[in-house]
């Protein structure tokens, strides 16, 4: 059980680690780097609070593990919020509609409809709910949640119609 | 000492609210949407060690032997504990029933699956699982006891066999001549219902970080703990020190609902600690670890219920009849769920007269606890399953059944059969207003076409009360022996007028702390920005219990608001005498203290308190020289129980009415939600927006309880529900939209009117399911009579119906 | 919940990963997606001495378009098979099966391959590789050879492959001109693994009586469960009239002994096998019907 080493980036940082071979990306996240806004709901990846962006792609971090994500491009909840306490378009939305309580499985949220508006902003309801039922939330009920999703899709489209008329 | 309280909006001191009342945006959010906020998981504390903790794999075994020899020497344990230690350091859990509790580890037997046997402390949380492998423990397997009715058999096997029965409570209360009004009813209607066991699941399940000194026996509790106060007292219990010698501080929470649980776990966590010299020890429980055997199992009900009608459709007696499997001992506390019914015996309903039947009994299940809502829901489950089956009988419709029986509003406050009183209420109002928003007689007409094209379609109206802000003698029956829950916070104001509020509690996600800011701001008319919400720990912070039973956000009103009003006095002394006036000719108006009939000599909350701060030697003698006030408030006019448990209990009733329609799948059994309107009246809305998302998200709860979630056992205790695979809790895609209407009814007696609403609509919406479930059904002779109900088992009343399968 | 100690080996050729695999003295377990094998890793449910991680191979992620088949490389993602244009116009059965597992933060991960060799009894992959003669083919110690889905799932969590051999592409014959395809599953939530499905196939002869027939079940026994009875039974018959409901009956009838678990019982099970095949069939009918139209002038 010698362990191995990767390299791996983590919202933009570059990290050498030797991790132990079993140790999930879950638990690398949050206690070799301190990311600890990745939560963790049931290791099962049924909850989907540890939800995380690798290369792009929404995924769970408790059903992989670290090394399987050296090269890999990582970014979790940190990452969404401009350096300067900015939040992401995707952030704002959900506190404007009150997408959140306790607020432990919204990083997962966050990062699941962040791929979802990366690859479409303007996703039908359908699609939405696809992605959505693979979170589970227990405060909320996820009335308030839809709703911040397509306020979040909005913000987004018109921060890219923004940018495209820049 | 009483001090005033606001109970309307407009006796704040401000010409026109910014924040109280108004649908504001929590402070809480921007910490949690960027992953900032410190959940108990994320502390790390200097020399921490990682728990792990061996679980029985039988229901019922007695233990002939353990040895832990190889597991403290593999690699990276500091310390291994097992009922040894327990035995020399603990006592038995308290419990209600009292006198039915077990050392936090077994010693002699296990009595669940899941029960702790040993644990260990590891440098991580890996290294203590591998540890636990190497732990041998030899069992001889015991019969279980798996059905209530059987473990009350005089030859059934015992629990726990000191007690010498399985029975923890029997008793009958009644409150009224109910023999002699079932007897002159014009018609009785009797029938049975079962509720299985269920629990809250919150996305975060429980953890804690525990450091024990083993020389001053000094105790730090770090956790995600609901209410400190009463986890602190547990844990100096637990461990047989005094309860000053606890220091108990709560992290943020991922969710509670009341099934945190962690009391055991976290007592383990103090003894590895002690063991591990006072090393601080976290115990996060696992999924797995929650769902086998964690603190959320709930409400596992044998029910048969009786409800007399006379000639005018009125109901005139509701008897009932529980026998509640509690599970292995009564550390859970899930008795008292099957206490608070009586807060609420008879719903929104004018029954005068009514009896519960009440039996507690010990299986090889996991020990009960609560969950939101603490025991009526099932209670309105089967109250409401009755009075559709009444109506039925009487042909008349549900809706106008229920306003025939409702509570009219001029008899409040109201007092029921089992002796807790209603505040205020508007139910009829609420019923039309449900219904008007659901559209109800088209809903009719529609289900009217369906059973013509043969679908099975059903609306089911159903209206419950939500007991608001709790208080301990509403459990006295089951052998909770208190009154009084208090709840405190301390106004200060810094040198640059800066204002912060110190409170007990930690967040869970009801939004509180912006609540507090809210009534501050006000209060001072100062932004919300300029307030500060900080948690203290247990030996620092004012008294507190913290959230629970629909109290904090009317409690902690009730603190903040009366602090503010001590604190305003103090600044009022200290600006009459820099004004040269008398203290009671000073007003607080708009933030500013001015002296009555002399326009321009005033002082604002920064000036006074920054004089009070700077200069002392300026001030009127007698005065406490600092800008700050304390105030814990309670619930008034609490009264003891009497002997049949009637009491002057939850200080608040909000009311619901919901309006259901479900679409049946003839093939699978599968239940549709094709429709959900609501009305609500929880008195005046403090922040109008998280109420709503107490009502959506306890709805969402109500559907699961209905429709999916159920903690099963086989024949012979074993858990089959262990992973989120099994226990099914709603997604978004089981979860309707939902239309409400509010109706405002401010309470008389509370903090500008405000009810308890946090629990929610998990009072209504279950027993509203259910009714349109049975709606839907009636016409095929069959009766849903079981929670949830699952497409296995509506699809074998189908199977059973006279129509078509 | 965290995952005994092990030993990990990420490949980057085939010839490296059958080598890695065919150590006999220690238990070896290949990852792919791992959505499947993870929890069981976490729960201490599987505990290999070496996990030999397959997606460090290059060329093992591909849908190319062979004609007759469709050869997909074993670690192609669900995700790619949901959005490969060449699978749903090819074989739509497979990619509707694809939408139908977990949810696109599962799908990112987990694979063809990985779902097929795991060999879940309530997943659709296996179910949908029986419908449509799909083959596994397969590398190992003693070379590479074809296994016909037919003959590939052997028992619960088990397939016929053999100590050291790996799936590496899956060759799925595409749906035919005139054929009609059915998928129709029960679970209590969306995303969640069927209780019961069903999976179907039907072609239309010139005078609209089924051709072919193939029901192939899943969620209901230890393997995908193709009743070859009932099959027989309604190839010939015109689809209308009590057509569905008799199918429906004989499929219900012709299982053996369906499993039994929390969520189902064996009756019910049989019973929902027997809706979910009315439906799918009523399903392939209807595209037959329309793909038939369609083909002619």
């Amino acid at each position: 059980m010698s362990k191995a080493q990767i390299h791996v980036t983590v919202n933009g940082t570059v990290y050498e680690a030797a991790v132990e071979p079993r140790l999930t990306l879950a638990d690398f996240l949050r206690g070799d780097l301190n990311l600890t806004g990745t939560h963790v709901g049931c290791e099962h990846g049924v909850c989907g609070a540890c939800t995380v962006l690798v290369d792009g792609r929404a995924v769970r971090s408790c059903l992989m593990l670290a090394v399987q994500a050296d090269g890999r491009e990582i970014a979790t909840v940190e990452s969404l919020a401009a350096s300067d306490g900015r939040l992401h378009p995707i952030q704002e939305a959900f506190a404007e509609e009150h997408g959140l309580q306790c607020g432990f499985c919204t990083p997962g949220f966050l990062l699941a409809v962040h791929e979802l508006l990366d690859h479409n902003p303007d996703p039908t309801e359908e699609l939405i709910r696809d992605v959505l039922g693979g979170q589970l939330c227990r405060c909320t009920g996820y009335q308030s949640i839809l709703r911040a999703v397509h306020l979040a899709a909005a913000k987004v489209r018109a921060v890219r119609t923004a940018d495209a008329h820049a | 000492m009483a001090i005033e309280i606001p109970n309307r909006l407009e006796d704040l001191p401000v010409e026109e609210l910014r924040w109280v009342g108004r649908h504001v945006r929590r402070r809480e959010d921007p910490s949690l949407l960027t992953g900032r906020t410190e959940f108990i998981d994320d502390v790390v504390l200097p020399g921490m060690l990682h728990c792990a903790i061996l679980r029985s794999p039988f229901p019922h075994a007695r233990i002939t032997g353990i040895d832990a020899t190889q597991a403290e020497a593999a690699p990276g344990v500091t310390a291994v504990v097992t009922g040894a230690d327990a035995q020399l350091w603990c006592n038995p859990a308290r419990t209600a029933p009292e006198g039915w509790g077990t050392l936090c580890l077994a010693t002699d037997k296990v009595r669940y699956v899941g029960e702790p046997v040993a644990a260990v402390a590891a440098s991580s949380r890996y290294l203590a699982e591998d540890a636990l492998e190497l732990i041998e423990v030899d069992y001889e397997p015991l019969d279980p006891v798996v059905d209530p009715f059987a473990a009350m058999d005089p030859e059934s096997p015992l629990v726990i066999e000191d007690k010498g029965t399985n029975v923890m409570l029997q008793r009958v209360f009644t409150w009224g001549e109910v023999d002699r009004a079932l007897a002159e009813a014009a018609q009785v209607f009797t029938e049975s219902f079962r509720w299985n066991r269920l629990g809250a699941n919150p996305t975060e399940t429980f953890g804690a970080v525990c450091a024990w000194d083993p020389l001053t026996l000094d105790l730090t509790v770090h956790g995600s703990i609901q209410s400190p106060s009463s986890f602190g007292l547990g844990r100096a219990a637990d461990l047989g020190i005094p309860s000053n010698k606890v220091n108990v501080k709560s992290h943020p929470h991922g969710g509670s609902f009341g099934g945190k649980g962690g009391a055991r776990g976290a007592t383990i966590a103090c003894l590895l600690s002690r063991k591990a010299d006072g090393k601080p020890v976290k115990w996060i429980e696992d999924r797995t670890e929650y769902l086998t055997a964690g603190g959320s199992q709930a409400w596992d009900r044998h029910y048969e219920a009786s409800l007399a009608v006379d000639e005018d459709a009125r109901v005139t007696a509701l008897a009932v009849t529980l026998v509640d499997d509690l599970g292995a001992t009564g550390e859970g506390f899930g008795a008292i769920s099957a206490a608070k019914p009586l807060a609420a015996f008879t719903g929104p309903y004018t029954i005068p007269v009514a009896r519960y039947d009440l039996t507690l009994v010990a299986t090889n299940k996991v020990p009960a606890s609560p969950y939101r809502g603490m025991g009526p829901p099932p209670h309105f489950f089967v109250l409401e399953q009755m009075m559709d089956i009444a109506a039925r009988g009487l042909a008349i419709d549900p809706a106008e059944f229920r306003r025939r029986n409702f509570i009219p509003p001029d008899q409040f406050p109201y007092t029921i059969p089992s002796g807790n009183e209603y505040d205020s209420g508007s139910y009829e109002e609420v019923l039309d207003s449900a219904l008007d928003l659901a559209g109800y007689e088209e809903l009719r007409k529609l289900q009217a076409e369906a059973r013509t094209e043969g679908r099975i379609v059903g609306v089911g109206v159903a209206s419950a009360i939500e007991p608001g802000v709790f208080d301990w003698n509403a459990y006295a029956i089951v052998g909770m022996p208190q009154t009084g829950v208090p709840e405190g916070a301390t106004v200060s104001v810094d040198i640059t007028g800066m204002i912060t509020v110190r409170v007990g509690f930690a967040l869970e996600g009801q939004g509180q702390y912006t609540l507090v800011s809210q009534l501050v701001a006000d209060y001072f008319a100062v932004e919300m920005d300029a307030v500060r919400v900080v948690q203290l720990d247990t030996q620092s912070a004012p008294p507190s219990f913290g959230p629970g039973g629909s109290r904090l956000g009317v409690a902690i009103s009730g603190a903040v608001l009366g602090a503010c009003r001590r604190l305003a006095e103090k600044l009022a002394a200290v600006a009459a005498g820099l004004l040269r006036a008398e203290p009671d000719e000073i007003e607080l108006r708009d933030g500013r203290f001015r002296v009555k009939g002399r326009p321009g000599s005033e002082m604002g909350v920064a000036q006074l308190a920054g004089t009070m701060l700077a200069r002392s030697d300026l001030l009127p003698p007698d005065i406490d020289p600092r800008p700050e006030a304390t105030h814990v408030w309670t619930a008034p006019g609490r009264t003891a129980a009497d002997e049949e448990g009637r009491a002057k209990s939850y200080l608040t009733a909000a009311q619901a009415v919901h309006v259901v329609m479900v679409e049946i799948d003839p093939d699978t059994g599968f239940v549709e939600i094709v429709k959900y309107a609501l009305a609500d009246d929880c008195g005046t809305r403090l922040n109008p927006v998280v109420v709503e998302g107490q009502t959506e998200g306890s709805v969402a709860q109500g559907i699961g309880a209905a429709l999916f979630e159920e903690y099963v056992y086989d024949d012979r205790a074993q858990p089959l529900t262990t992973t989120f695979m099994d226990y099914l809790t709603p997604t978004v895609n089981d979860v309707p939209a939902l239309d409400k209407a509010v109706v405002v009814t401010p309470s008389p007696f509370t903090p500008l009117g405000a009810k308890g609403c946090g629990e929610g609509a998990i009072h209504t919406t279950p027993a509203a399911v259910m009714c349109a479930v049975n709606d839907a059904l009636a016409p095929l002779g069959v009766m849903a009579r079981e929670v949830p109900a699952s497409p296995h088992r509506v699809w074998e009343l189908l199977r059973r119906s006279e129509g078509p399968s | 919940m965290k995952p005994a100690p092990l030993d990990y080996a990420a490949p980057t050729s085939l010839t490296e990963a059958v080598t890695l695999l065919s150590d006999g003295d220690r238990d070896c377990i290949v990852i792919a997606g791992g959505q499947s094998l993870m929890p069981m890793l976490n729960m201490r449910l599987a505990r290999p001495d070496l996990l030999v991680d397959l997606s460090r191979i290059a060329d093992l992620d591909y849908i190319r378009d062979d004609g007759a088949t469709l050869a997909i490389g074993a670690m192609t993602t669900k995700r790619a098979v949901e959005h490969s244009a060449v699978v749903a116009e090819r074989q739509p059965l497979l990619h509707a099966a694809t939408c139908l597992v977990g949810h696109p933060q599962i799908r990112n991960r987990g694979t063809v391959g990985g779902s097929l060799a795991h060999a879940d009894p309530a997943a659709e992959y296996p179910a949908v590789a029986v419908a449509t003669d799909s083959e596994m083919r397969v590398l190992g110690p003693a070379g590479e050879r074809r296994i016909g889905a037919a003959d590939f799932f052997v028992g619960y969590l088990t397939t016929a492959l053999a100590p050291g051999e790996v799936i590496v592409e899956v060759i799925v014959p595409v749906l035919g001109a005139g054929t009609g395809w059915g998928l129709a599953e029960f679970s209590r939530r969306h995303g969640d693994f069927a209780i019961a499905g069903a999976a179907v196939t039907v072609e239309l002869d010139s005078d609209r009586c089924c051709s072919q027939v193939r029901i192939v079940l899943f969620g209901v026994a230890a393997t995908p469960v193709r009743l070859a009875q009932v099959e027989d039974l309604l190839r010939g018959e015109a689809p209308e009239g009590d057509f569905y409901r008799r199918a429906g009956e004989a499929v219900s009838e012709a299982l053996d002994q369906p499993l039994s678990d929390v969520q189902a019982s064996a009756d019910y099970r049989r019973h929902l096998a027997g809706v979910l095949s009315r439906r799918g069939l009523a399903e392939a009918v209807g595209r037959a019907a329309e793909r038939a139209g369609r083909s002619r002038p």
